[in-house]
């Protein structure tokens, strides 16, 4: 049995999934203050009438860190980066960094030294900050300096975590690197202390399964790991929707999925069944980070969205004003132009009604004021989607082949999950031409998909011939190379071999896990008329996805 | 310092090359690519990346002759360079950034009007496709190229060398030390459009000083006086101090100062193949100049390498830039002379030699003087090289607001040459129709 728990902004849903089927689901109030209360009551009642030693594995997805985020609940870091030359940073960074001497430049080089008593001072500077982040450009080439002032600021400032830059990413992208980093020591401490009171409600309910932590990119950590990276549980609710939705539908074609809520659509594109990935990576308070996330698009459409006239003119949204008058609200809203259109059947058809009399123009029946409602929602909804469509559509590429044979991405299916996606998803479809699907269970898609969410993590391997060296910078690894027999195959089992380390030390290896290349770039590097040597990287992961397709009753077709 | 947006198309080509040894190489662009991610200049709020278009035939026969046909002579990444130079001017004139940046390969500024093959790495002129496009779809008049590349920007030259409305600057390296030769001061354009083609000869060993002492006083206020409606930068990076195939002294602060006095609104990468040590540092530092950001901190590593300037040096380039200001003065009264002692019509002849292709041209150009329009020009043209063989064509070029007279006489120089039979191909361009038709 699988226990999936999602905390959402109103509700903490959870499931327990057993053969591939909802054994269990429950929705409880979300408790803000006292996050671990909330989550405490919905296992208990999820678990209520099932045996809770038969749990093989907990995962739960939160907002303890985008709330402690939003709220501004984080630690106070010490930022110390060794930027070399290039764009100045002030005012790029949630904090002034202070700046350090060094330089390794693109091809991992060492161009300067760090000076250990320029770290000393700064060290001394910043007595009381009780976490650090440490951060070199182009670590990810060379993490030796990197890890050298790591080591100096462990000793002189002696800081509860310091997070290194290239433990965050193995990408290019300095900023975004610096950013994670920065986040991830902020939300350190509350994370750490969540993580043991998770663990002790285990050991109280006499769980013993390991306890998995959902992530941006649908991934899930272990417990322990994501004690080292809290920054990537951020975001982990649309995350869960997105896993929901392919644990629920198993479709290969290109896809947009609408995760229609409350108050907003959360819009997601696919290709191959995969969600599309946001490019860089997540926006953490306004700061670009390199925390791999979905790719989503909000639109302010959502089952409570309130519906009023504006000088005569019918507006939708993006505001709440309340449930639906259908379900004892006071406002108006779009479910009760869904009710009264027929095609739901949920809350009050004579307080729905009522509710479209209000918004209908002189004139206008209620079922006429609910149709134009829903038709302004739709075309909402469709043109947030056409935007995300043709932005996905321009996406820069860097080669010729992918110029001249690139097609041109074009969803061929929409995908409805949440409250009011029965209702609505159809509507979107039918006007932008397109079969549809709400697959059951869509209700507790979240949920389904914390539960099911594969251990995922990734290596990026890049080899230089020419130097003979090879590093892996989420590891901190910098490893000789046969200079004259090192090949792209060698690279690529290399990799395999440091994926699984990677995938051992992090506990994620708990199924057979499937590799995926992710990225392959060979250079040959030419010094006068001579090939010196091979610039090589290989991108490795652990696919995402889903343990096992899961399966409910009737729903959509 | 005050932001504004740049568009950039970044269009490094990474699976093409000439050859496998070339300079353009897929390895060029590499480490570019690579600090410009590392960077995170694509993640700035006013930096917007643009995804290059495909530039059409048309769109290139606008400009080029080839022969025998420009298809068989191109590879897809030629259309992509060319497409990602309108991408940028595009995203320019649709004001969705205030200036742009073709960070993009192959190059163009060495293709000339009449195309038999690759010289200079270049078969195409991306700028001049660019130019070409902008005036038939945004009515553009007044163009004005800034080529900052280290060598003569010989084609350009030679496809707006009869277009008074075009003021093309090359500074470069003297052609007397530097492929390809030309770029002599005393080439200035043909009569009815002398003047707006300026050459400014740098001696091997010009810094940055030398570099900015010749754009505030000579460049700076040539443009000023042309009033362009536009300002197009030919921006080869190869007056690097680092450049292994030029021999000038200019870093990549100087650059930087550069792109932000000259404040051009589209930039186009052409040469500069000093891969690891300049590229990166100096596309940097032009990026961030376009988009009014601080760069002061943009510094090359190895910056100690780099020469000062000779006082012979400095006293050469003082006088190389009266001479220019004098003549600059006097312009116009120079170009009435020239006009009126060309009498009806004014021809050359040339060699052109395709070094990447092993072609060489030659090449006699007539070019009507006419007092109600710019003139039609008659090319005839003969190359040879292996393996393409022997190969002539007769072209006759009518070009935009043309008068009806010159139109009729350049349909009628074509048809004429048809009829004598002494050439292979024959090609009427007619840029008010928008039709390159071979006859």
């Amino acid at each position: 049995m699988l226990l999936g728990i999602d905390v959402g902004g109103t509700f903490t849903d959870a499931v327990v999934i057993a053969d591939g089927r909802i054994a269990a689901s429950v929705k409880t109030p979300t408790t803000h203050g006292q996050l671990l209360s909330g989550i405490v009551t919905g296992i208990d009642k999820v678990l209520a009438s099932l045996d809770s030693r038969h749990i093989e594995r907990v995962a739960l997805s939160t907002t303890i860190v985008t709330n402690a985020l939003l709220q501004g609940k984080t630690d106070k870091v010490a930022l110390l980066l060794i930027p070399g030359p290039g764009l100045n940073l002030s005012g790029l960074t949630p904090e002034p960094p202070v700046l350090l001497s060094g330089y390794t430049d693109h091809r991992g080089r060492e161009q300067a030294a760090p000076v250990q008593e320029q770290v000393a001072a700064a060290c001394r500077d910043l007595t009381g900050c009780e976490v650090a982040a440490v951060a070199g450009k182009f670590a990810v080439r060379n993490p030796v300096q990197e890890q050298l002032v790591a080591g100096w600021v462990r000793q002189y400032l002696q800081p509860a975590y310091i997070t290194l830059g290239t433990q965050v990413s193995g990408s290019l992208n300095y900023l975004r690197r610096v950013n994670s980093a920065y986040y991830n020591s902020a939300v350190w401490r509350i994370f750490a202390r969540f993580g043991a009171a998770i663990e002790q409600a285990m050991t109280e309910r006499a769980i013993t399964a390991p306890v998995y932590i959902l992530k941006a990119d649908g991934g899930t950590l272990p417990l322990n790991a994501a004690k080292d990276l809290p920054i990537e549980a951020v975001f982990t609710g649309p995350a869960a929707s997105v896993l929901g939705i392919m644990a629920l539908v198993n479709e290969q074609t290109a896809a947009v999925s609408l995760d229609i809520g409350g108050t907003t659509t959360d819009i997601a594109l696919w290709q191959k069944g995969m969600p599309i990935l946001a490019p860089g990576g997540a926006l953490v308070n306004g700061y670009p980070t390199a925390v791999r996330s979905f790719w989503l698009r909000s639109v302010g459409v959502g089952g409570d969205s309130y519906v009023r006239r504006e000088n005569g003119r019918l507006a939708v949204g993006p505001m709440r004003r309340g449930p639906a008058m259908a379900n004892g609200g006071t406002e108006p809203a779009v479910t009760d132009a869904l009710r009264v259109a027929g095609l739901t059947d949920y809350g009050s058809l004579e307080l729905a009604r009522q509710a479209m009399q209000r918004v209908a123009d002189c004139g206008q029946s209620p079922e006429d004021a609910a149709w134009q409602t829903l038709r302004l929602a739709t075309a909402t909804v469709c043109q947030a989607i056409e935007e995300i469509v043709s932005e996905q559509a321009i996406r820069p590429v860097y080669k010729v082949e992918d110029i001249v044979h690139s097609e041109k991405y074009r969803p061929e299916l929409v995908i409805g999950v949440g409250g009011a996606a029965m209702g609505l998803a159809p509507l979107v479809a039918e006007k932008l031409q397109l079969p549809w699907q709400v697959p059951p269970g869509h209700m507790v898609a979240n949920a389904v998909g914390a539960a099911s969410a594969r251990p995922t993590t990734e290596v990026t391997l890049r080899a230089d011939t020419a130097q003979g060296f090879y590093t892996v910078p989420e590891l901190g690894i910098k490893q000789q190379l046969d200079k004259r027999r090192f090949t792209l195959g060698d690279a690529w089992q290399a990799a395999e071999t440091h994926l699984a380390d990677r995938a051992i030390v992090d506990g994620t290896s708990e199924t057979t896990f499937h590799s995926e290349r992710l990225y392959e770039e060979e250079f040959n590097i030419v010094r006068g008329f001579n090939t010196v040597g091979k610039i090589m990287t290989c991108r490795l992961q652990v696919k995402p996805g889903v343990l096992s397709p899961v399966s409910v009753g009737e729903a959509g077709r | 310092m005050s932001s504004k947006s740049l568009g950039l198309v970044f269009f490094p080509a990474f699976d093409w090359a000439i050859t496998p040894s070339h300079p353009e190489r897929q390895e060029r662009l590499l480490y570019t690519r690579d600090q410009i991610v590392e960077e995170g200049l694509l993640d700035l709020p006013n930096i917007k990346e643009y995804r290059p278009q495909l530039a059409t035939i048309q769109d290139i026969e606008r400009v080029h002759i080839g022969v025998p046909d420009i298809v068989s002579l191109i590879t897809d990444a030629h259309l992509i360079s060319a497409g990602g130079a309108i991408t940028a001017a595009e995203a320019v004139m649709r004001r969705q950034v205030d200036c742009a940046f073709a960070l993009v390969r192959p190059p163009g500024h060495h293709a000339m009007r009449v195309v038999h093959g690759t010289r200079g790495f270049c078969t195409i002129n991306i700028e001049a496709v660019m130019v070409e496009y902008l005036r038939r779809h945004y009515g553009l008049t007044r163009v004005a190229v800034v080529d900052t590349d280290v060598h003569h920007g010989d084609g350009t030259q030679d496809i707006f060398y009869h277009d008074p409305d075009t003021l093309f600057i090359s500074f470069h390296q003297d052609g007397r030390t530097l492929y390809p030769g030309t770029g002599a001061m005393n080439e200035l354009g043909s009569p009815s459009a002398f003047g707006s083609t300026v050459n400014i000869p740098l001696p091997p060993g010009t810094t940055d000083d030398g570099l900015h002492y010749v754009l505030d006083h000579l460049v700076l206020p040539m443009l000023d006086d042309f009033k362009p409606d536009i300002i197009i930068n030919s921006a080869g990076q190869d007056n690097h101090y680092s450049d292994p195939l030029a021999n000038m002294a200019v870093t990549a602060q100087g650059y930087a100062r550069l792109a932000k006095k000259l404040n051009a609104d589209i930039a186009v990468l052409e040469g500069g193949y000093s891969i690891e040590d300049a590229l990166p540092y100096v596309n940097t530092g032009i990026i961030l100049a376009m988009a009014g950001l601080d760069f002061s901190r943009v510094v090359e590593p190895d910056i100690a390498r780099c020469p000062q300037q000779s006082a012979d040096n400095t006293r050469y380039i003082a006088k190389l830039v009266a001479d220019w200001r004098q003549l600059w003065r006097e312009r116009d009264i120079i170009r009435r002379e020239a006009v009126a002692k060309a009498g009806d019509f004014w021809q050359r002849r040339r060699h052109i030699y395709y070094d990447d292709s092993g072609i060489q041209e030659q090449q006699q150009e007539t070019v009507r003087i006419c007092p109600h329009c710019h003139g039609y020009q008659t090319v005839s043209t003969q190359s040879e090289g292996y393996p393409s063989g022997l190969k002539s064509a007769f072209a006759a070029v009518v070009p935009r607001n043309s008068c009806k007279s010159c139109r009729n006489q350049a349909q009628a120089a074509v048809h004429n040459e048809k009829k004598i039979g002494r050439h292979d191909h024959y090609f009427l361009q007619d840029k008010e129709q928008d039709l390159l038709t071979r006859i």
